[in-house]
Formats: structure tokens, C-alpha cells, sequence
């Protein structure tokens, strides 16, 4: 069970960091948040022990995933496994998952606020509203058709835009 | 109910009549003989310090050195500083007593300490933390109001950004605190007022939040109720010790309970004023809980009317219908403040506290990138904030 979760949690990680850049593409509240991210602003987002883990700098142009990170200006960890297949599988929220203790955090809450809004962002995209209406308090609209998002993730896949491998 | 929650609070609490006497032994139980006395120059000048120190010394324990230039909105430059002090002065514990500023500062100054390292900074994050070296810590607070006593979180200033940053770990919990009804029989009225308002937004915001538990709710309903009945008694009437001690529990058991289930928009708000516009968090919380609660009507209609018996009784709750008594919480939390207002004057509106509209799109921008929005009843963004500020103003 927990190597199913590991390897659906990867695809999932692989899936977001695709999914955040397309949508700067197409949501203007994306491209907000990315125009205030402080250049060189880093993220680890790491599950349960040795599980799946996505590093990603913010360059000032382009979001870029990274093999692994020594200093992440923030880290996350995922405390288990099932925590991180639930809130990567849309059956917990992002503020759900800090109401239950699901992660450690180093660095500044100003930086997961910012990742926290994005995430929101994709996966009122990425989920069908019947999942994120039990995930979020409040979800938000998207700005252009959820397909759009799928079609250009997709394509990113397809032409090795974004790689499954690490 | 929550599908899970965890709940902690290790800090040993010593409440009542001669409190203060018994810091002498909880430092020595510890181990402890020579520790860094850290308080305010408003504290210091009144003689409140001096009444603590005085204590500590009847019964054989003097300070190794003593700070008392911690401003009223700390920064984490403030905390390097003392932690450096506190190395030079070779002290082995530290006795914080002050208000919300000195007791985060504090925390702020043990965490340093304890996990051996210079700057705070490198120590922010979210239970991150493993447990240092142990650094005996005893607070005494002079305010019944921040809580902070009993909370493992420290807000403490960035000035390079003027962004409150919170520091949270269960390792920020002092060991003890001191309640005793003698620091806080001075406050004034105003600080009283608004520092009691500060614990009911604590309560309100811990007992309907995201992170609300069963453990935690407990508290918080607790501490509205004995804040509801005793606030507008100590603010008239300073000298009713017993008014006073009732508030001095009601604040620590405000600040268990959002310890324990976190805060909301008040406070995300609130932090983002204090950080921006410099207004102090208590007058902060006064002004804004009523409009936060109504922005948050619509998500937690159930949890406001159940907060209603708590805050006008009883009888007068059960008078009212089942569909009114969210909104008549709301009311009962307004007139609570304009009763206050009557009594010493406290600011009711943004602009009674001096804050100018300009500043609002600065303080939205940092309010949404604060920790206590994530587990606020309904989410907030920026305009939303802004609409809030109006309302407030």
C-alpha cells in the first residue's frame, strides 16, 4: 500500500509543479503571486520517511524543479505517507492539513502562505469542484476552463516539457 | 469533530496569592540560581519589576543581571541582542515579566539559547524544532490578555520587513508562569479593556476556527464566559483582585485554548496593523473582532450562536431564536466594546487609532501572508481584507 501511495504521491508532486507554471499562463492571479515571489525563493516539499519529494527555485523567470536542495528557504515535510496521499489525491486541503498537524515547516509562514494560495489555485483547476467544496473553505473560481489547464499540462508531458522522472 | 488534534501545554501554572514568592524554589527545582530578569522601562519605572525581584530575593535567589529595554513591538534584532547578553552575564535561566512583547521576546531569547544558535531567524518554521537544551524559563505576565504565558508561539518583529513573524514550537512554552493578582491590580483601564478584549478574541477565534478540538474549545469557552462576566468589573473597578484574577485565568486559559487550535483573521489582520501601521495589537483585536465575525458569518453562523449563552447569559440566549443568535453574538461582542468605550475610551474604529486608508493595500498584502489566516472559518484574499478594514474604519 505504501509504495502505491509513494508512487501516485510523485506523479502528483510532478503534476503540481507542471501545473503551476501552465496556469501562469492563464490565471492572473498566478501571475500575481509569482511577480511578488522574492527571486531565489525555494521550496522542499518532502513526504513521510524517504518518500516522494519535489524541490523548486523561483528564478525570476521560470520555476524551475531542482534534483534535491540544501538550503530551501522553505521546507516542508509531510508527516506520513497516507497524509501525503490524501492531501495530493484531493482528499485534504492544504489549510485542513495544517489544521491537522500533517506538516513541519522551516523557514518563514509568510512563504507557505504564498504556496498555500497556489495550491489552492491548482487544484480548483486540477479537482472537480465536488472534491475541493469538501477541501476549502472557499474555492476559487477559475478564470478559464479547467480543460485548458489539463490540455497544456498534458502537452508539457508529451513533448518532455516536464519529465515523470526525477 | 475534527478528524484529529493534538493538544499540548507543559508550562506549570502558579496561580493566586503569593505567587511570586515561590519563583525562588520552581528556578532552583530547575537547577537554576542566576537568571536574566527581562522586562519593560514602563515596568521598571512603576516598580512592578521591582515587586517580583523583591520576591526572588526573600526567599534567596537574586538576579545575575537584569534587561529592561525591550520595546513594545520587539524585533528578532532585540532577541539576538539579549541572547548575547544573556552569554556575556553568564546566567543559567531567564525570569520574563512583562506583557505580550516581553514574553515573546523572551521565548524568543530561550529558543536561542536552548537550540545554540545566534540568530533567531535560522529557528522560524512551524514544529520544526527538536528539543534543545534545556534553558529553565518562568514568565510572569502583567496583562491579563496575550495569553502568551501558555502558548507555543512567539510574534516577534522582522524590522528589515516590518512583518510580524511567528516562531512556533513546543519549545517556546515557558516552564512555569506566574499568575498572581498583584501585576495586574495597576493596569490602567484602557490597557485593561483592551487587553481583555485581546483574550476574548483569543478565545472566540480558538473556540471557531479550523483547528478548534474538543480540549481546546473547553478553554476557550471557559475563558469567554469569565471574560464576559469580570472585564467591564476590572476596568471600573482595578482594585477588585478578585475581578483581576479572574482575568488574569481567563487570559491563560484563552491562550491554552488558541495555543492548542490556533487564531483566525482577527489576529492575521491584526498582526499585519501592528507590523504596518504600528497600532498595538490589543487595540488591534478590540476594533476588529466584531467585523471579522461578521465577514465570517456566512461559514460559522453555528459557532457564533453557540457562543451566545457565554456571553449574555443563559436566559437571555435562550430568549433569543435559534436563527438570531449568531448575529446576536456578533451584537453582544459590540456592545461589550462600546460598554468599554464608556468606561475609559478605548478606540472602537481604525480611525480612532489613528490608522489612514493609504495604508490599507500594504496591510492586506502582508495580512494574507500571515500563519493565523490558513484556518480562519472562511478564506480571505486581499480585497477581501480591505473590505474588512472599511468596515472598520
Amino acid at each position: 500500500m505504501r509504495f502505491l501511495q509513494s508512487f501516485v504521491v510523485a506523479i502528483v508532486l510532478r503534476f503540481v509543479h507542471a501545473a503551476l507554471i501552465e496556469l501562469r499562463a492563464l490565471d492572473s492571479r498566478v501571475v500575481k503571486e509569482f511577480e511578488r515571489m522574492p527571486e531565489g525563493l525555494s521550496y522542499a516539499i518532502r513526504t513521510g520517511h524517504n518518500g516522494p519529494s519535489l524541490y523548486v527555485e523561483w528564478d525570476g523567470r521560470e520555476l524551475r524543479r531542482l534534483p534535491s536542495l540544501a538550503h530551501p528557504a522553505c521546507a516542508l515535510r509531510i508527516k506520513s505517507m497516507p497524509l501525503a496521499f490524501q492531501l495530493f489525491t484531493g482528499q485534504m486541503g492544504l489549510s485542513q492539513a495544517y489544521a491537522r498537524h500533517a506538516f513541519t515547516m522551516g523557514g518563514e509562514v509568510a512563504d507557505v502562505m504564498r504556496l498555500a494560495r497556489l495550491v489552492n489555485l491548482v487544484e480548483a483547476y486540477l479537482f472537480p469542484k465536488i472534491m475541493t467544496r469538501r477541501i476549502m473553505t472557499d474555492v476559487p473560481e477559475t478564470e478559464v476552463c479547467f480543460l485548458r489547464a489539463y490540455a497544456r499540462i498534458l502537452l508539457g508531458f508529451l513533448t518532455c516539457k516536464y519529465k515523470l522522472s526525477k | 469533530m475534527v478528524p484529529y488534534f493534538e493538544f499540548q501545554n507543559a508550562v506549570k501554572l502558579l496561580c493566586g496569592e503569593l505567587a511570586l514568592e515561590r519563583i525562588a524554589i520552581e528556578l532552583e527545582l530547575m537547577g537554576a540560581s542566576k537568571p536574566l530578569m527581562l522586562s519593560d522601562a514602563v515596568l521598571t519605572k512603576i516598580g512592578t519589576l521591582a515587586t517580583v525581584i523583591k520576591a526572588m530575593e526573600s526567599e534567596g535567589v537574586e538576579p545575575a543581571a537584569t534587561f529592561t529595554d525591550i520595546p513594545v513591538d520587539s524585533s528578532l534584532a532585540v532577541v539576538n541582542h539579549i541572547a548575547a547578553f544573556y552569554r556575556e552575564q553568564g546566567c543559567d535561566s531567564i525570569v520574563a515579566v512583562g506583557g505580550g512583547s516581553v514574553i515573546d521576546t523572551a521565548k524568543g531569547v530561550r529558543l536561542v539559547l536552548s537550540q545554540n544558535k545566534q540568530d533567531i531567524l535560522s529557528l522560524s518554521g512551524l514544529d520544526n524544532l527538536v528539543r534543545g537544551k534545556h534553558v529553565p524559563f518562568i514568565v510572569v505576565p502583567t496583562t491579563a490578555g496575550t495569553g502568551s504565558e501558555c502558548t507555543g508561539v512567539a510574534v516577534i518583529r522582522n524590522d528589515s520587513n516590518g512583518v510580524k513573524m511567528e516562531f512556533l514550537s513546543p519549545y517556546v512554552e515557558p516552564d512555569a508562569a506566574v499568575i498572581d493578582p498583584r501585576m495586574t491590580v495597576g493596569l490602567p483601564p484602557k490597557a485593561t479593556a483592551t487587553t481583555g478584549m485581546d483574550a476574548l478574541v483569543h478565545a472566540i477565534e480558538a473556540c471557531t476556527c479550523q483547528q478548534a478540538n474538543p480540549l481546546s474549545t473547553s478553554y476557550g469557552t471557559a475563558a469567554i464566559r469569565m471574560i464576559a462576566e469580570n472585564v467591564v468589573e476590572a476596568t471600573r473597578n482595578g482594585s477588585n483582585k478578585q475581578a483581576r484574577f479572574a482575568m488574569a485565568l481567563a487570559s491563560t486559559m484563552a491562550g491554552i485554548s488558541f495555543s492548542n487550535s490556533m487564531v483566525g483573521a482577527v489576529h492575521a489582520i491584526g498582526h499585519a496593523l501592528g507590523g504596518v501601521c504600528h497600532v498595538p495589537h490589543a487595540v488591534a483585536m478590540t476594533i476588529l473582532l466584531p467585523h471579522v465575525m461578521r465577514y465570517n458569518l456566512s461559514h460559522c453562523a453555528q459557532g457564533y450562536a453557540e457562543l451566545l449563552p457565554l456571553l449574555v447569559g443563559m436566559e437571555a440566549a435562550m430568549a433569543t431564536p435559534a436563527e438570531k443568535r449568531a448575529e446576536a453574538a456578533i451584537e453582544a461582542v459590540v456592545a461589550l466594546g462600546r460598554k468599554l468605550h464608556d468606561i475609559c475610551g478605548i478606540p472602537l474604529t481604525l480611525s480612532d487609532a489613528g490608522v489612514v486608508r493609504d495604508t490599507f493595500a500594504h496591510v492586506a498584502e502582508v495580512a494574507v501572508n500571515d500563519g493565523a489566516l490558513i484556518v480562519n472559518p472562511r478564506a480571505a484574499d486581499e480585497s477581501q481584507v480591505i473590505e474588512i478594514l472599511n468596515a472598520a474604519y
